[in-house]
């Protein structure tokens, strides 16, 4: 009993940081999707050279357009086998991004060792990035495997459709059908 | 030849490429697979007949290859929905009846040698399952019926 209350300090601890980077991802998905529209027009001046940029990539394997273009045309067979083929790219990149991730690091400790001046905040600084994107690249790959290329938006989704259940099942807000969470007030 | 020179003419067979042949072909994938064409399958090495004897050898393979490789970049870049487009115009232009172009393609895969040689292995994975994706789309469409926009009105074949 004594241990109660650590293990339900630690699990909302564990909950906080997953939504944190739930956030961040979701966020600097939504940059991406608004730098890809500006960027269009100057990829289509442009006659040669033209290399697909990383971050294009990852907005292209995980934007939400090609899901609701597939979803548009009402077939479930359709739709299954589009989620699993993009499953399957998704996770291509981010286990490919882990593994690169893993050998840049390799690589930079064994040139670390023959280092003499070694600035101890920049290694702890690098070290720290380098575990916050191994821990994110291995929880996408539970969120990719468990829901689909786009999790994020499904999850967000999901809570809010249980955030409206929730609510109504309360009876001291049953008048709220049709009051959205903050922010959405000013719909007419 | 200097680096300079050598670019500046490398430019020239590009546009050279790009005024004379790529433009006559109306659709991204179309020129993606003729591009492929034009690439030896044991050597990987490119060669066009009219651009070497205008240029060199090495300056046609460079724009050969430098041309693949856009291409490909864009059809990557297009949107699932862009890609059912242009396979439906490289349909139209191909002058194969629909069902039988959309079977032989989900059967025997022509599109995997269409991709360029040392580019990323995660766009490779996204072109090929597009186009997996784009495949099932045109043949649900097929199977769909009138309801769906016909794939008629044959555009010119190359050269033409």
């Amino acid at each position: 009993m004594g241990g109660s209350p650590v293990m339900s300090t630690s699990i909302f601890l564990t909950c906080g940081v997953i939504l944190v980077f739930l956030l961040r991802l979701l966020a600097s998905g939504r940059d991406g999707e608004d730098q890809a529209r500006v960027a269009a027009p100057e990829r289509t001046r442009r006659k040669s050279g033209y290399a697909l940029q990383s971050r294009e990539l990852v907005f292209r394997i995980f934007s939400p357009g090609d899901r609701d273009f597939v979803s548009s045309l009402r077939s479930p067979q359709l739709l299954r086998m589009y989620r699993e083929e993009r499953r399957k790219v998704a996770l291509h990149w981010v286990r490919r991004t882990s593994r690169e991730v893993g050998e840049i690091m390799r690589t930079h400790r064994l040139i670390s060792r023959q280092s003499h001046n070694l600035n101890v905040a920049t290694e702890a600084g690098l070290l720290l990035q380098y575990l916050e994107l191994r821990s994110l690249c291995s929880l996408l790959v539970l969120l990719i495997s468990i829901f689909g290329p786009h999790a994020l938006n499904d999850l967000a989704t999901y809570a809010d459709g249980l955030y409206h259940r929730l609510a109504r099942a309360l009876p001291e807000n049953a008048a709220v059908d049709g009051v959205a969470p903050s922010g959405n007030s000013a719909a007419p | 030849m200097s680096t300079a020179t050598k670019l500046v003419t490398m430019n020239g067979a590009y546009d050279d490429l790009l005024r004379r042949t790529l433009s006559g072909i109306p659709c991204d994938l179309a020129r993606l697979i003729y591009l492929a064409s034009t690439r030896d399958y044991n050597s990987g090495m490119y060669h066009h007949e009219g651009l070497s004897a205008r240029y060199s050898t090495a300056l046609a393979r460079d724009a050969l290859q430098t041309a693949h490789r856009d291409i490909f970049f864009r059809l990557v870049a297009l949107s699932l929905e862009e890609l059912v487009g242009e396979m439906e115009s490289y349909v139209r232009m191909s002058r194969e009846a629909p069902i039988g172009f959309v079977h032989a393609w989900q059967e025997l895969e022509p599109y995997r040698v269409a991709v360029p040689m040392e580019v990323d292995a995660t766009m490779v994975q996204l072109f090929l399952s597009n186009i997996r994706v784009a495949l099932e789309v045109l043949r649900f469409r097929q199977e769909r019926g009138p309801a769906c926009p016909p794939v008629s009105s044959p555009l010119p074949l190359l050269g033409q």
